[in-house]
């Protein structure tokens, strides 16, 4: 849809600058005013949306200056969720974990405004960015719905409205993320691909699930059922050791290639992604390939995250010229 | 019947209460503040919990493992034999661990848990039960990239972790308890899980516990009652009735671990749940020996809630030794 080979894009967030970061611990103290905290996310949404232009990124994202956490976001605000309390994810992170009390339900568009105003910044696509329904039900407490089921069809429901609303507002990619999707590969899978076949059903836009760490190997070739266009994995973290899963049976959707290793401080070389791209071919074709990072970069600093992803676009460039040669 | 602990316990308070372990990892990583100004922080952390256990009315406590970035890489980093390579999803949970990687002989150079257990022992008013990572849990959550052999590589960390278990023995534990969560994954290893059970407790000279979670031991049962320990901790929250089902198949000829409380969810107990569990075990096991706690370690939860359900899981085998449930 870009018109270029390789695509070149980002997994959803980026660093906070600093003024954010005192400006939210603040509101959370509720020494600011919630209006100022709006500006400063706006602001510094724009920052991003214009240094991704500069770095020559294709597919944009808003950066997710207004998140906190990918779940907490969407329980925050919807219906049948509140707060437990923070829970530690490994080393020193923790994330506020939402627990499901009541039924659950959308009040109304969660990231439309959000879309549209970095979508009126630029003229690339900026994508629309969700939390799929498995990963939020498996990242909140389960105190209300007899058994997960019932609350993943629920939240796919409500994720698939959300979809509806964003294309309607001009989003021509949408990205539904599922960190949590291999969580119990063998229980559970079906049920996964079941809420993303009702969460993208009828969507004439480009759709991407985001799926990383855990056994992907486990869910091959069985992730090839999800409903979606693009499967955006990491692949550096692991030394694209998933190549060897991908040879058979045959990548058939496109791969968001993650080329960058979201947790290293260390910025990749442009010789390195072109090698990644490289080894990539072997088992993928070029036009099924875009390039991204592994994850999101927001435990990044905004210089490492810029490093990173000046290195992509360069090593994606030469690899298009090579391709073109 | 006794109340315990299985292991783990929130690291930081709810907010707002500063959470100071985990600011002080990162004044630790900023180089701010030193190793030993670390662990003298997470001395007080763990004091402060032995504490609230205390407080909670449990009889035999763990040292909280505020100590542990998690089960595996806090013994791989201990033995010879490991690196530590990226983030790996740590069983069915939302919780992540760096994978240990064995690429040489796996041994035992000096004890890993033997200072934390005297230091809780010295500090607690209640006794302190130190845990160990099992060998099969040790191995199947890490890579192997020296004995490519799952026998050879689960019998070497059985021998290793035989010095760990003998050392915690010397310094007085009473008893000490053996994690095996991945048998539950792994079933098919038993015949190599019986055999490392003899090694990993050749000669040590204190009780010894061996717990399972995260599923039941449908298949397993009563083949556990051959190993050489005497007390066997099973999940009867996570596989629902199955454990239930499976314990009634033959006598139960150990001590019981009932873990019963649910340490994944946040929905509460009522002390009552409690001693109707008890009094269900009770049909099986005589109540003395049942040591009644929750179904896994307690970091899966908020501190607040973990708190409340200790003692909830207090009151109710009070209710179940009166009788009155």
């Amino acid at each position: 849809m870009t018109g270029v080979l390789f695509p070149t894009t980002t997994v959803g967030s980026f660093p906070k600058p600093p003024y954010l970061r005192e400006a939210r611990r603040k509101a959370a103290r509720k020494q600011l005013d919630p209006a100022e905290l709006r500006r400063l996310e706006r602001q510094a949404t724009e920052e991003w949306v214009r240094a991704q232009e500069e770095i020559g990124l294709d597919i944009l994202v808003d950066g997710e200056m207004y998140r906190g956490d990918m779940v907490a976001f969407f329980a925050d605000q919807m219906d049948g969720f509140e707060i437990a309390g923070l829970v530690r994810s490994y080393g020193n992170r923790y994330y506020p974990k939402p627990a499901v009390v009541g039924p659950v339900g959308r009040r109304g568009p969660l990231t439309v405004e959000w879309f549209r105003f970095s979508q009126a910044l630029t003229k690339r696509p900026v994508k629309g960015m969700l939390t799929g329904p498995y990963t939020i039900a498996e990242w909140s407490f389960n105190e209300y719905y007899p058994t997960r089921r019932e609350l993943v069809l629920e939240l796919a429901r409500a994720v698939h409205d959300e979809a509806v609303d964003l294309e309607k507002a001009g989003a021509q990619y949408i990205q539904i993320d599922e960190p949590a999707i291999h969580t119990r590969p063998d229980e559970d899978f079906d049920l996964a691909v079941e809420a993303m076949e009702i969460v993208t059903r009828g969507l004439t836009a480009y759709t991407v699930t985001h799926v990383c760490y855990g056994d992907v190997p486990r869910i091959y070739p069985a992730m090839l059922r999800l409903a979606v266009n693009q499967i955006d994995l990491a692949l550096k973290n692991d030394d694209y050791a998933l190549l060897d899963t991908f040879r058979s049976p045959r990548f058939t959707k496109d791969i968001g290639l993650g080329v960058l290793d979201a947790h290293s401080h260390r910025a990749e070389s442009p010789e390195e992604v072109t090698e990644g791209i490289r080894r990539t071919l072997e088992v993928i074709p070029a036009e099924q390939i875009y390039v991204s990072p592994d994850c999101g970069l927001k435990t990044r600093t905004a210089d490492e995250t810029v490093a990173k992803l000046r290195a992509m676009v360069e090593g994606t460039r030469r690899m298009r010229k090579e391709c073109a040669s | 019947m006794e109340t315990t602990v299985v292991g783990s316990y929130p690291k930081i308070p709810d907010p707002p209460a500063p959470g100071r372990w985990r600011s002080s990892v990162e004044k630790h990583q900023r180089g701010e503040i030193s190793a030993a100004d670390l662990r003298h922080i997470e001395d007080e952390v763990t004091e402060e919990v032995l504490r609230e256990q205390a407080d909670a009315g449990i009889d035999v406590v763990t040292d909280g493992q505020i100590r542990w970035e998690d089960g595996l890489t806090y013994f791989a980093r201990g033995l010879t034999g490991f690196t530590i390579a990226g983030l790996q999803r740590y069983f069915d949970t939302n919780v992540y661990y760096r994978q240990p990687v064995a690429t040489g002989e796996v041994a035992w150079r000096a004890p890993i848990t033997v200072a934390d257990y005297a230091f809780a022992a010295a500090k607690s008013t209640r006794s302190v039960k130190p845990v160990v990572t099992g060998p099969l849990t040790l191995a199947v959550m890490s890579r192997d990239e020296h004995y490519r052999s799952l026998d050879r590589f689960v019998m070497a960390l059985a021998a290793a972790l035989n010095h760990e278990v003998r050392a915690l023995a010397a310094a007085g534990a009473a008893l000490i308890q053996v994690d095996e969560p991945g048998l539950l994954v792994r079933r098919d290893q038993w015949p190599l899980f019986r055999r490392a059970m003899d090694v990993l407790w050749d000669g040590v000279g204190a009780r010894r516990a061996l717990y399972t979670y995260f599923g039941h031991v449908d298949g397993l049962y009563p083949a556990l009652l051959d190993l050489p320990v005497d007390v066997i901790g099973l999940d009867f929250v996570a596989a629902r009735e199955r454990n239930w089902d499976v314990v009634r198949r033959a006598p139960f000829t150990k001590k019981l671990g009932l873990g019963v409380l649910d340490a994944r969810n946040t929905r509460m107990e009522t002390p009552e749940d409690i001693a109707i569990a008890c009094r269900r075990a009770a049909e099986f096991v005589s109540p003395a020996s049942l040591h009644v706690g929750p179904s896994a370690g307690l970091e899966f939860l908020p501190r607040r809630v973990a708190r409340k359900k200790l003692d909830a899981l207090a009151a109710g085998v009070r209710l179940a030794k009166e009788g009155v449930a």
